[in-house]
């Protein structure tokens, strides 16, 4: 009796498995809005996530999202604790000797966020401020290249745009999009903080999927299917979604 | 600390005791001391790349991480102190103050106070311009302040109560009775848990870390996110803890040795 239902068990989970598209999973830091953060749901969404699970339905794999935090984030992608970060993470010399990237997904540029009424207006006035950032971004990567001024690394940007609210900090640094969405759609700080500039880089800043170095099958998997929704519009569509304005 | 050697045995109005040597403790803890050292200048001479460029990024850490455990001690020795004696106060008013305090503030996380008081405090006008440091300070100070308060209390209430009787037939208020007589006496008994609470508040300061403030830890984990050494950068981070801890250990059980030395165990 017991041999017949253990027997009977195996046959359901094999089936299961053979009918079970492939799963990959993806590390997501959800406190990057719009980008990617959390409904209340607690779900992850945003503008990533969108076009993650597109690229899920036109790549037939399937596409789970867990909310990690940002520091270990690539720690854990080392470990083999998920396949890719889809987290904004950009493209950069550094990263790319500890770890593969998917095509560009996204090309961003550093915004600075100040108090409204604020007199930063250049990347220069900076000198003699303390700037926040979250940690390991390029956000804070900026924001120690910029002269006289004290950096200040956070373990979420919105920490830093809380400080800066309270008036602690004078600026924060972090990618266009988000630093949008906090200073003008952001019911809590829109009014009372703003987008003083955007910060244009020497080269053009991409964000990439990122995956274990060496992972070759799902960096294929991943470019095809970017490349799917990007050439069935669908991209275009979520970005106009996500990104009314531009 | 040579004077010591000469005496193994006590006389005292019992049986002779050898006096107890703890060569256990004194033995682990030159091993865990020598071992963590060595395990530093061997990683930095042998990899320099990227264990001394840790090494030499993290010292303002370490330099933080002391600030904070330093006024952080200071400020909850004030807090146990006063905590304490509420706690033994016939006074109504004063001890409900000082067991609501042990209560509450022992009811809730380190974590979530730092949090509190930084950033939900920091909505507030007055608490707005309160620097990160100062933030940390106040946060751990309170919280260990309570831990100090049981053991100020313990160790006053381990004084035998002839002691106060003899004060106050000798005509000393109850102030003075508790500042002159009392306290010395209770400063042994309290100074052991005292010097365990330094050591977990050093440890715990890593926590402040949450609050931007460039403490040991947050130093490390800087270094780790930019260049992706998180297995050397944690590993020197630890270490480095290991070795401050262990002198402070070192330091604690040295002040207990001179406060013991006229005791009979």
């Amino acid at each position: 009796m017991l041999k017949r239902f253990v027997m009977a068990l195996c046959a359901v989970a094999l089936m299961a498995g053979a009918a079970q598209a492939r799963t990959i999973h993806f590390a997501s830091d959800a406190t990057w809005p719009p980008m990617e953060m959390l409904d209340a749901e607690k779900n992850v969404v945003g503008f990533c996530p969108e076009v993650v699970r597109a690229m899920a339905k036109a790549g037939g794999f399937e596409a789970d999202i867990k909310s990690t935090a940002w520091d270990g984030i690539f720690a854990g992608l080392a470990a083999g604790k998920y396949d890719v970060i889809a987290s904004s993470v950009s493209i950069t010399e550094e990263r790319k000797r500890a770890m593969d990237f998917s095509d560009p997904y996204f090309e961003v540029k550093q915004g600075v966020v100040v108090r409204a009424g604020s007199d930063i207006k250049s990347f220069a006035d900076l000198s003699g401020k303390t700037v926040g950032a979250q940690i390991g971004t390029s956000g804070y990567f900026t924001a120690k290249k910029a002269e006289g001024a004290t950096p200040k690394s956070y373990d979420e940007v919105g920490l830093a745009i809380e400080d800066l609210f309270n008036g602690r900090l004078d600026a924060v640094i972090c990618d266009d999009a988000v630093a949008a969405d906090f200073a003008l759609t952001n019911p809590n700080y829109s009014g009372k903080l703003a987008l003083a500039f955007l910060i244009v880089p020497e080269k053009p800043e991409y964000l990439g999927f990122a995956v274990k170095k060496g992972n070759r099958e799902v960096i294929e998997i991943l470019n095809a299917s970017l490349k799917a929704v990007r050439e069935s519009g669908e991209y275009d569509r979520i970005f106009k979604k996500w990104f009314p304005t531009n | 600390m040579s004077h010591r050697k000469h005496v193994t045995i006590d006389i005292g109005d019992g049986a002779a005791i050898p006096r107890k040597r703890d060569i256990g403790l004194f033995s682990a803890w030159w091993l865990a001391f020598i071992g963590a050292i060595a395990i530093i200048v061997y990683l930095c001479s042998v990899s320099p790349e990227p264990y001394l460029r840790i090494l030499k990024f993290i010292p303002d850490g370490v330099l933080v991480t002391f600030e904070v455990t330093v006024l952080s001690i200071l400020l909850s020795l004030v807090l146990g102190l006063i905590t304490g004696l509420g706690r033994l106060s016939k006074n109504r008013a004063f001890n409900l103050i000082a067991s609501t305090y042990v209560e509450v503030v022992r009811g809730i996380p380190l974590l979530v106070q730092l949090f509190y008081i930084y950033y939900a405090l920091g909505r507030l006008e007055i608490f707005s311009n309160l620097p990160p440091l100062a933030a940390a300070v106040i946060a751990m100070g309170i919280c260990y302040g309570a831990y100090m308060g049981e053991v100020f209390r313990a160790g006053i209430e381990a004084i035998d109560k002839g002691q106060t009787e003899a004060a106050r037939s000798l005509g000393f208020d109850s102030r003075q009775t508790m500042f002159l007589v009392i306290l010395p006496q209770a400063w042994r008994t309290i100074l052991p848990p005292v010097g365990n609470e330094f050591i977990a508040l050093l440890k715990d300061s890593s926590l402040v870390s949450i609050l931007a403030v460039a403490d040991l830890l947050r130093r490390g984990r800087e270094f780790a996110s930019e260049s992706f050494y998180y297995f050397e950068a944690y590993t020197m981070v630890a270490l480095v803890y290991l070795v401050i801890t262990l002198v402070l250990s070192k330091a604690v059980s040295h002040m207990e040795a001179r406060l013991h030395y006229y005791d009979r165990d």
